[in-house]
């Protein structure tokens, strides 16, 4: 009984090992036109269990030498920022963190090597994760991707002592995959991602705002506009952010704007109209206000409360000032 | 502790701030989150999931310094993901050989082996002999 059940596990281990080791031939979709090219990202030299500090530092020294991007950090910050000392490595989400911190906007990539693709065609790096070995022994790992060679069949990436080392693309895929193709793009605020979708931009320019980082933000949501320029959320947020800045003429031309492009926008009737009201214009506000048409009750509740504020008159902001 | 407290004051400053701000406004959150206004109720989770991250990063090792700034770096869905999963989310480490590893792993399968009858590596082993 003994020796059956030892044997068992030897030849599952050792199916496991076997079969597992058979990697999809083709990993890449049939008929891509995926084009060799690879970006300069300058290279260092890992540190062990500082992967991801590193990758941050190789990016960001990468767009210092094509934009007038300023990291915030030093190397030695990032790598406080990032090791959890006694787990001997870095959290996705801190590796997100410190980029971000670092002065960066990080961008989820979509999961698919038509995303990886197009954003190493505009000369994007892109920090991804992998597992080096079995899902059953994980040696996670960042790296920056640099490019790809078509007629080598192999991925480009500071992976470890050789820079631009070239993986082929079946090893790629198994490695990649095990961490479900995980990935962020990091850009200074005025760049934007070749991938990028409108809604997940303005959640990764709005985490700026979250963390205290208004003025990246803003220079995320205008570059952004040049994009999507009548796409309402990004803008609302931009008004919004002028908003909490107290650049008041600026935040009123931005929700005057949005009722340009849709005049029933119902949070921009709101919050011009709470603008108006702290800025001496309290008849022109409540007009404002008798416009919105919702069924939403919480829109409701919050134009009820505006109303009931500016009926009261509200505090202007050079008082509050 | 002294850690948390910093937290703790820093994020109320943060959330008392931004309502005297504007007590009205539709906020950016409320358009984009899937949450409409958070209650007060999911505040104060957020709280403890963030003290929550604080100690787990004392007892892991992360220099007490940067413990407070590491934290207000991420957001409250980041924080709060970390507090819960911090144990089962992936680490990434280094590059190299992770030797040691390989030198475990290959003593596990030459014990088998030997355990096996399949080889003789070590003296501490007994073969199973009737297998």
């Amino acid at each position: 009984m003994k020796t059956n059940k030892l044997s068992s596990l030897f030849f599952t281990v050792a199916i496991l090992i076997i079969s597992s080791g058979c990697v999809a031939k083709n990993p890449l979709p049939l008929n891509n036109n995926y084009s060799s090219g690879k970006v300069d990202v300058p290279f260092i030299a890992p540190r062990s269990e500082l992967c991801a500090s590193t990758s941050i530092e190789m990016v960001s020294s990468y767009w210092q030498t094509q934009t007038s991007y300023i990291p915030l950090m030093s190397l030695a910050e990032l790598d406080k920022r990032t090791l959890i000392p006694k787990k001997g490595g870095t959290l996705q989400i801190e590796l997100i963190a410190a980029a971000r911190a670092n002065g960066m906007l990080v961008y989820p990539l979509e999961a698919t090597f038509d995303a990886l693709f197009s954003e190493l065609s505009k000369h994007h790096p892109v920090i991804v994760l992998v597992n080096r070995s079995y899902s059953w022994y994980p040696l996670w790992h960042y790296a920056p991707v640099t490019g790809y060679d078509a007629k080598s069949q192999t991925i480009l990436m500071h992976f470890g002592d050789t820079p631009n080392e070239a993986v082929p693309i079946e090893t790629f895929a198994a490695l990649w995959e095990r961490s479900s193709n995980w990935g962020v793009v990091l850009l200074p605020p005025n760049q934007l991602p070749a991938s990028a979708t409108a809604e997940k931009f303005l959640h990764s320019a709005y985490d700026f705002e979250k963390t205290g980082m208004i003025k990246e933000a803003i220079i995320a949501y205008e570059t952004a506009l040049i994009r999507w320029p009548d796409y309402i959320p990004m803008l609302f947020a931009l008004g919004n952010a002028y908003y909490n800045l107290h650049q008041i003429s600026k935040a009123e031309e931005i929700y005057r704007y949005i009722l340009l492009i849709d005049f029933k926008y119902p949070f921009a009737l709101n919050n011009l109209a709470d603008l108006l009201c702290h800025t001496g214009r309290s008849n022109e506000a409540l007009k404002l206000l008798d416009q919105v048409v919702t069924n939403n009750v919480e829109i409701q509740a919050l134009v009820k409360n505006t109303r009931r504020e500016i009926n009261r008159g509200c505090t202007s902001f050079i008082k509050k000032q | 502790m002294k850690v948390s407290k910093l937290i703790l004051s820093f994020i109320l400053s943060v959330s008392l701030f931004s309502q005297v701000l504007s007590a009205q406004i539709a906020s950016t959150e409320e358009l984009i989150g899937q949450s409409a206004k958070e209650s007060s109720k999911e505040k104060l989770i957020q709280i403890v999931s963030r003290e929550d991250v604080a100690k787990r990063f004392e007892e892991l090792g992360v220099d007490s310094k940067v413990i407070e700034a590491r934290i207000a770096s991420m957001t409250d869905e980041e924080a709060s993901k970390v507090a819960h999963q911090i144990d089962t989310l992936p680490v990434g480490a280094d590059a190299g050989g992770s030797i040691i590893g390989a030198i475990v792993f290959i003593f596990i399968v030459l014990l088998i082996t030997d355990i096996l009858g399949l080889t003789k590596v070590f003296n501490f082993t007994k073969p199973i002999t009737n297998w």
